[in-house]
């Protein structure tokens, strides 16, 4: 039988990484709504959560991410993103420059009462969904990014199995709130494809 | 890219740890920490939210056909609001500009005890703090964590609640329910000693609430008065001792190991003045109830003995400090000391100095004595002299709580509802931050310990470089609780 030579995939989709998990079973369990649970308290919450949690990830990898060594916000060889200005203009930005202006922006958006209320009584506004897919949509790049570009780092760190199982819940929760288009997730998707037979994504 | 076949061999790529920096490990052992304990925490909030639900619906389903639809459908979403409301608690990001401080109630060697109001609900607390370093320092991490997490899951109406913590780059902070009584060494200070009566009250209460901690398999080691709290109707309630720090001095064994090596210099930091008392207290049997003076000087030192990072070892059972292991008769014998000084006005083995206490609970056969002319009952000295002793053969050591309830002192209690009856003394207040019963005037003399003064510093100093390690081993101290909030009236 020929099989692919696990060399022409990248790291992260190698065995035994690819099977690596930390979290047994399913996220079911944490990831849908319960029951006569506000809609927008839960999405907010899981949010607010993972994006605490994708940022603590980052800072492991934020001293390597210089400039020179990562001129672009990249996922993969087809997959550059591109950072659209104040002026509309869509720009190349170095991973980290771009992962920055990302995570401010998020952390912006949480911490503004008028998006992610916290005191009693604040209401979610009109758009709120829309707000949430922009921020799962800028999330999942960091994640592509970090995947293609840092995998090696996590491997030697032996983090694998709590990234990927962080991924694992992060796309759980996305698709049960049908959060992020599918061709954005385009980069991963072999990966989710994995995962999901897996059984790790519900 | 082409799915992964089936049978895929093994990576080739070799995981060389050395590769990256170590501050790139202690970040990846940060973030790893903290992931598990989310996902534990995750999956133990949808278990006890299911729970809940589940409850609600069956109480529902089995009342009589009677109630309407449309009020279960209410209750359900009474629920379902309140749970909405939790939810958005834990992604408030609770810090120090959240509260204001009234007053200072409590000092001790790493941290203070406030009296807080919260800004925006006007809610009272009493918010303690923590010095990190210190606490890491310590190395009693572990246990004390594992002890905050049984005890904040307890919802025992013995044990101090605690509501949230969050923390800062230096403090922990906790804040629990304010209990306006004081504390039980407060109100001996006050009363110097208590009638039979009323001991029977306080001593009673004080083994239902230690044998509630043991039923959660957890043993004090450090009940003392100044951790016996009293709430708004005069009742017991022991302080979170999980995080008591007073834990920490009195635990360090190396502390007695020192103080054995050499006879130490009087505690410099808040042990106050010494002049005056010192041949008076070396043997603390000869005071009486004549020499009330000395009694008096004795509890001002006693209490600045509890702001000191020296800790007084007065209610320590010996075999504590000998280390040959010990159970939770030890919290008896910390029962039996209080039992004392609440009838006879001082502790049993109080002496000048930590040092000679220690000698005195070690030689506690030759040194346990009952001042002649102190009248006790027959009942009150034979169920101290069973708590004062051998841990063998200590009352309790086989049969729990439910032996010492039996003895003759505790006759004529009902110990089902002693928590419901008047408490002899029941603290009238003005107001929600009424701070009476505490010292507050004193407290704002008393010097910070030095660990605190250079925490202030380094704040001002505005240095507080995150240090990855030390905030390691407190991950798990962001927290906040649904059964307490909803119930107590604070969500
Ligand atoms: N929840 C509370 N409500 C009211 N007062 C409190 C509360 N917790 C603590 N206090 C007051 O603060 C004092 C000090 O508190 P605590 O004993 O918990 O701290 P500590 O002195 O740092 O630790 P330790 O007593 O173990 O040395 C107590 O004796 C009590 O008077």
């Amino acid at each position: 039988t020929t099989i692919n030579a696990p060399q022409d995939l990248p790291l992260f989709l190698q065995e035994p990484f690819v099977k690596t998990s930390l979290v047994k079973g399913s996220f079911k369990t944490i990831v849908q709504l319960p029951k006569y649970v506000d809609y927008g308290e839960w999405i907010a919450l899981n949010i607010f959560e993972m994006f605490n949690n994708l940022n603590q990830f980052y800072e492991v990898f934020a001293e390597y991410m210089t400039p020179e060594a990562y001129p672009s916000m990249n996922a993969g060889p087809t997959t550059n993103y591109l950072w659209v200005d104040s002026s509309g203009q869509s720009i190349n930005l170095p991973a980290v420059q771009y992962i920055n202006y990302v995570l401010t922006w998020i952390s912006n958006k949480l911490n503004d009462q008028s998006v992610f209320p916290t005191k009693s009584g604040g209401a979610f506004p009109q758009n709120f969904m829309k707000d949430c897919k922009n921020i799962t949509r800028q999330m999942f790049r960091i994640f592509a990014h970090i995947y293609y570009n840092h995998f090696e780092k996590i491997v030697h760190l032996s983090l694998e199995a709590h990234w990927n199982s962080f991924f694992s819940h992060f796309i759980s929760f996305v698709k049960e709130f049908k959060l992020i288009d599918k061709n954005e997730l385009e980069p991963l998707l072999p990966l989710i494809e994995s995962f999901e037979e897996q059984g790790k994504i519900i | 890219y082409q799915q992964p076949a089936q049978l895929s061999p093994q990576s080739s790529f070799a995981r060389q740890p050395a590769a990256v920096s170590k501050l790139s490990h202690d970040k990846a052992s940060a973030i790893k920490l903290k992931l598990e304990n989310y996902y534990q925490m995750a999956i133990s909030h949808a278990i006890e939210r299911n729970q809940r639900r589940l409850d609600l619906e069956h109480k529902l389903s089995s009342q009589e056909t009677g109630s309407s639809e449309e009020r279960k459908n209410r209750q359900l979403h009474s629920l379902g609001r309140k749970e909405s409301q939790f939810l958005r608690l834990r992604r408030t990001k609770l810090s120090l500009e959240d509260f204001t401080t009234v007053k200072v109630i409590g000092k001790g060697a790493f941290g203070e005890v406030r009296l807080v109001q919260k800004r925006d609900t006007g809610k009272i607390y009493a918010m303690k703090t923590l010095l990190k370093s210190e606490m890491y320092k310590k190395d009693q991490l572990a246990h004390v964590k594992a002890e905050r997490d049984v005890l904040a899951g307890s919802d025992s109406p013995w044990v101090v609640s605690l509501y949230y913590s969050f923390q800062d780059s230096q403090y922990l902070y906790l804040i629990m329910e304010f209990l306006p009584g004081g504390d039980l060494m407060t109100m001996l200070i006050r009363w110097q000693v208590f009638t039979e009566d009323i001991t029977r009250f306080y001593m009673a209460e004080c083994v239902l609430a230690i044998e509630a901690i043991h039923k959660l398999g957890f043993i004090h080691r450090d009940i003392k008065p100044d951790n016996i709290l009293i709430d708004i109707r005069g009742h017991v309630k022991l302080s979170d001792f999980g995080l008591s720090t007073g834990f920490h001095k009195t635990h360090d064994s190396n502390y007695y190991k020192k103080l054995l090596e050499k006879e130490p210099t009087p505690a410099t930091n808040g042990h106050g003045s010494t002049k005056g008392r010192n041949s008076m207290m070396i043997d603390a049997i000869h005071l009486t109830m004549s020499n009330r003076q000395q009694m008096q000087t004795w509890r001002k030192s006693r209490r600045l003995m509890a702001y000191s990072t020296v800790g007084t070892p007065d209610y320590i059972a010996p075999e504590i400090f000998i280390h040959e292991g010990y159970g939770q008769e030890c919290d008896w014998w910390s029962l039996g000391a209080i039992m004392f000084e609440c009838l006879i006005g001082w502790p049993p083995f109080c002496s000048e100095t930590p040092h000679e206490t220690y000698r005195k609970i070690l030689n506690w056969p030759e040194s346990l004595q009952i001042p002649e002319d102190i009248h006790l009952s027959p009942e009150s000295e034979d169920l101290i002299r069973k708590l004062l002793t051998g841990a063998e053969t200590r009352l309790g050591r086989y049969g729990g709580a439910d032996e010492i309830k039996k003895h003759p002192f505790f006759r004529g209690v009902d110990w089902e509802s002693i928590r419901r009856v008047d408490a002899p003394f029941i603290p009238k207040l003005r107001s929600i931050t009424d701070t009476r019963f505490f010292p507050t005037d004193e407290l704002v003399n008393v010097p910070d310990s030095p660990a605190l003064s250079k925490a202030m510093e380094q704040q001002n100093n505005g240095k507080q470089a995150a240090n990855i390690k030390e905030d390691l081993p407190f991950i798990g101290y962001t927290y906040s609780r649904f059964d307490y909030l909803t119930r107590k009236n604070a969500l």
